[in-house]
């Protein structure tokens, strides 16, 4: 383990270096009086309509073929393949927009902006893979997701993360799908947009922050398998709920599981679930007693929750261009600026009034203290109903798949001898 | 190594030569990575470092450009080492994006290969020999509920640091008041003539007496740096003045208790190549008859040469630029005066009808026009005003013929009338409900603010001859209009513009009159104050000699009076 982190962490400053590849800055205009006109502006024309339709139609049809892969051919190679594909499409060719995790910011704002419409390609986009996932499981995760693919294809060693940090490391990806909606919901930010860790490479250009941060998510993903996926990717959070509800999805084993335990290393996820032991009487009734303090205890958490995320309204706010020019203006005003920024001056070319700007910020201000309410309490019930799930007396029989967690790469498959003996009952049918 | 089983039962030998190929595919493209990473970092860095350097010696070039005789030869170089440095810039781009791809290239080689070696080195699964499920699964889940229960602990205390991080009150009456509130401009004298311009001080504490020679109530005589016609403005504890010549622009703030020079702000820009040819303003105006204008938080001074600078209290200069030569015959002279954020510059210059004469409003912090109005008037020595009328803050200013009322919020124009000609020196006041301007010499006229458009035939409410000077201002309680014209004052009825007295004095007055506890100010270019009753009986209350000449109307505080001579500036006041 020592070792790994030692080797993660080498990695992680090797591409750190790396990343400054495409992160210089640009070089500012000269400032001579020449005459020289400086070309204006330009922007590139608008990608033509169908082809919004077109990514629609091949995520669906790649989608198909990912849920019709993994639950019927149960072939991980062609899984492998569909990845790629999927990676080179999604990823690198559309440069990794729109994709659906993306696009719960839009989402986000259409609901809560009148003004804003969500492009319908963007809207497909988000609601197939929810869809799909409802019916069968994770099959985005496995094999249409390009920042799925990419982090997949840098597994080369894995090392399993104790089951306890992971349940920790997970609850950041509800804070972060939770921050997420509040700053959409405001019509602060997309976050998930602004922070994608892979789109600088997929587009092979971007800010020097964003390329460290994604080539540190594949240092790491070279030895803990899907870093994103499993503890950050907002998206995946709501794909875990709807997979638990799944009319069908991944199973280790084709039929019956004979408990042979040669597939509970076969998941670099950490996404298969062992039998559980029944527990004794005496941990029984201790559990009883927690489950029914936690039971009482998930208002606390959700109050505190709201509580606290309300409280720092005036931080989080921060993220919204208004509040942050506000403040510029206000600290430019006190004498507390060192210097002015591009918004504040070209603010103050506005001739708008500084009085409206600081009115405006209080009430953005508002909306985040009341957004945060709802995102906090919503937080704290997670925390709660996670401690309370803990508590509950296990039920497992069988090896499974981690009805929320298996990512649905196929790769447990293999391991499976009775998935050999379908191969080979399948193989003797067809002659 | 000899048989391993894959994906789906396909077998592949480890010897197979392409797991040697692989093997060396990943040393090579590793290798091969490193040194792209090392490059790409040594360009990077190098880069950095190497650019900043000239980045500086191009800056210091510019600096020496206004220095420098021969500056076309100059300017050659600077462009010629700027194009330089924007090759090399352009070059190292090109190195790092070529690098950036042959790096992806090298990275996914490695990757491909390093997958494609550890699926041949797949081993069986061979599950070992684990510890009782229960007391294992067991742990587990407490290690989970602590992991799980020590996040929320964590998160709960990121989240109450933020809560109690102090943040900027944007709702209290502070944080919206961006600009001075108009008690606080009352309690000051921010810019020519006081607040609003009207030269009536809101304090009743003014000095009656003292005398320059024998230092009776004289608080602190300072010297000045160099010489200036504008007068003093005051805020709080800072008393303000500029200074200049052909070579220099400079602004001065003294401490308004001990009369120390806190500190000089220099506004000289340097000259540009091509720019107009400056033609030196008349000696009576100087490169520093403007009087400054502050906001309580900045102040802001403008030159003869159309050089114009922002500092801040302590001196810092926020921003510095020049509004262009202005054509001006005597010398530009109006002063500056402030709205909310704004510096208004009244920028009257050319003939009238070559467009050149502007109203421009400056953000204060940042020196960027906010708004800007073209004015077909020919230069002129006025200064605007800025007056509430009616509930609404207006902008008028005088220039032939023209006297115009501008919204400030908006710069729309809100009056006009056609009543003024000839060189305009003397500055309009708001009285009573009138707006007052002279012409000199000739005219006083009364104006009725209620107007939309020209209201040249309808709004002006009386014209008197009686006490118009040339230079001066006049001054009005709302009940009596005091002039002055040479050495002599006079008073008017403000309703009908009949006299109520005008006496001769022995003095010559270029600096306008003042009112302050019900006492008329009237300093003379020798340096004695002649104090008179505001009423309407002439009564002569003193006469304080300054012994020093003085040409610039002087500004007011509480207690005081600060008046500018043309070496020193003094303080008056009690000294005990």
């Amino acid at each position: 383990m020592i070792r790994s982190a030692l080797l993660i962490v080498i990695a992680v400053c090797l591409l750190i270096t790396c990343a400054d590849a495409f992160g210089i800055q640009r070089f500012p205009p000269p400032d001579f009086e020449t005459g020289h006109q400086l070309p204006g502006t330009t922007e590139p024309g608008a990608r033509s309509e169908i082809f919004e339709y077109v990514d629609a139609a091949v995520l669906i049809i790649a989608l198909s073929l990912a849920s019709w892969l993994i639950l019927k051919k149960r072939n991980r190679r062609w899984i492998f393949m569909l990845m790629l594909f999927s990676l080179g499409y999604f990823g690198f060719y559309r440069e990794g927009c729109v994709c659906p995790i993306g696009a719960i910011g839009n989402f986000t704002l259409s609901v809560f902006d009148s003004d804003y419409a969500m492009p319908l390609g963007a809207l497909i986009f988000f609601i197939a893979p929810l869809v799909f996932t409802l019916f069968f499981g994770r099959s985005f995760c496995g094999a249409v997701c390009p920042m799925g693919a990419i982090q997949d294809l840098v597994l080369v060693r894995p090392v399993k993360v104790p089951k306890g940090l992971e349940q920790a490391l997970r609850l950041f990806a509800y804070l972060y799908l939770g921050l997420a909606v509040l700053f959409a919901a405001t019509g602060s930010a997309f976050l998930i947009c602004r922070y994608d860790p892979f789109v600088a490479m997929f587009r092979l250009s971007g800010s020097l922050n964003m390329l460290v941060i994604g080539a540190c998510f594949l240092v790491v993903g070279v030895f803990i398998g899907r870093p994103y996926c499993r503890f950050v990717c907002p998206y995946g959070v709501i794909l875990r709920q709807l997979s638990r509800l799944a009319k069908k999805r991944v199973t280790i084993t084709p039929d019956d599981c004979i408990k042979c335990r040669l597939c509970e290393d076969s998941c670099p996820f950490g996404a298969i679930d062992e039998p559980e032991a029944p527990w004794p009487e005496e941990v029984y009734k201790q559990r009883k007693k927690t489950l029914a303090l936690l039971i009482a205890l998930l208002p606390v958490l959700v109050v505190l929750g709201g509580w606290v995320l309300g409280g720092m309204s005036d931080s989080t706010a921060r993220m919204h261009a208004s509040v942050r020019l506000a403040e510029q203006i206000y600290m430019e005003e006190a004498g507390l600026a060192q210097e002015t920024t591009d918004p504040s001056s070209a603010f103050r070319g506005t001739g708008e009034q500084v009085a409206d700007l600081y009115a405006e910020a209080v009430k953005i201000r508002g909306q985040f203290a009341v957004g945060g309410w709802f995102v906090g309490g919503f937080l704290g019930l997670i925390a709660g109903l996670k401690l309370i799930r803990l508590s509950v007396k296990p039920t497992r029989e069988d090896y499974e798949a981690d009805r929320a967690g298996c990512l649905a790469c196929g790769r447990c498959f293999s391991y499976c001898p009775r998935d050999h003996v379908r191969i080979k009952e399948l193989k003797a049918a067809s002659g | 190594m000899d048989k391993v089983i894959v994906e789906n039962s396909v077998e592949v030998s480890a010897r197979d030569p392409w797991y040697s190929a692989a093997v060396a595919a990943v040393v090579i493209a590793g290798v091969f990575s490193l040194i792209v990473i090392v490059l790409l970092s040594v360009n990077h860095y190098h880069f950095k470092i190497t650019h900043e350097n000239r980045a500086l010696k191009l800056e210091e070039m510019k600096l020496e450009l206004a220095k420098t005789e021969y500056k076309e030869q100059f300017l050659a170089d600077i462009r010629q080492f700027d194009l330089e440095i924007r090759e090399e810039k352009l070059s190292r781009v090109k190195f790092s994006r070529t690098g950036g791809y042959l790096l992806v290239v090298a990275l996914a080689i490695f990757f491909g290969c390093l997958k494609f070696i550890q699926n041949c080195n797949k081993k069986l699964p061979s599950p070992q020999h684990q510890s009782e499920a229960g007391p294992r699964q067991l742990l587990q889940t407490r290690q989970a509920n602590i992991a799980v229960t020590v996040t929320v602990v964590i998160f709960v205390g990121i989240g109450l640091l933020l809560m109690v991080r102090p943040a900027i009150d944007l709702g209290s009456g502070e944080a919206v008041a961006a600009y001075p509130l108009a008690e606080q401009i009352a309690a000051n004298w921010p810019t020519f003539r006081g607040p609003a311009g009207s030269g009536i001080s809101t304090y009743t504490n003014i000095p009656t007496e003292w005398d320059g020679a024998s230092g009776k109530g004289i608080v602190w005589k300072s010297e000045i740096p160099i010489g200036g016609n504008n007068s003093p403005i005051v805020w709080d504890d800072r008393v303000f003045i500029s200074g200049g010549h052909e070579e220099k622009r400079e602004v001065y703030c003294y401490d308004a208790d001990s009369g120390a020079l806190l500190w000089i702000g220099d506004v000289t820009a340097p000259a540009m190549p091509g720019a107009d040819e400056f033609e030196e303003p008349m000696e009576d105006t100087g490169f520093a008859a403007p009087t400054m204008a502050t906001d309580g938080k900045r102040v802001f001074a403008i030159f003869a040469n159309g050089d114009i600078g922002a500092f801040d209290f302590n001196g810092k200069n926020l921003w510095s630029k020049n509004l262009g030569t202005p054509d001006n015959m005597y010398g530009y002279a109006s002063s500056l005066t402030m709205y909310q954020n704004m510096v208004i510059v009244q920028y009257d210059q050319g003939m009238g009808d070559d467009g050149k004469s502007r109203l421009i409003a400056l953000d204060g912090f940042s020196g960027r026009a906010v708004w800007e109005v073209k004015r077909m008037v020919p230069n002129s020595w006025t200064s605007p005003v800025v007056a509430n009328i009616d509930g609404r803050d207006v902008i008028v200013t005088c220039g032939d013929p023209w006297v115009i009322a501008y919204d400030a919020a908006t710069a729309a124009e809100l009056w006009r009338v056609d009543c003024i000609g000839g060189d305009l020196a003397p500055s309009p006041i708001y009285a009573g409900n009138f707006v007052l301007a002279a012409e000199p010499d000739s005219r006083l006229i009364a104006i009725r603010t209620d107007g939309t458009g020209d209201v040249t035939e309808t709004h002006i409410v009386w014209k008197t001859r009686d006490g118009i000077g040339d230079i001066t201002s006049p001054v009005s309680d709302g009940e009596l209009i005091f002039l002055t014209a040479g050495g002599r004052v006079t008073c008017l009825q403000l309703s009908d513009a009949v006299e109520v007295w005008e006496e001769d004095t022995d003095g010559y007055f270029m600096a306008s009159p003042s009112l302050a506890g019900g006492r008329l100010y009237v300093l003379s270019d020798d340096g004695a104050m002649y104090i008179l009753k505001a009423g309407r009986e002439f009564e002569q209350l003193g006469l304080c000699e300054l012994g020093e000449d003085c040409f610039a109307t002087p500004a007011f505080a509480d207690g005081r009076i600060y008046i500018r001579g043309v070496l020193n500036l003094y303080c008056i006041g009690s000294t005990e």
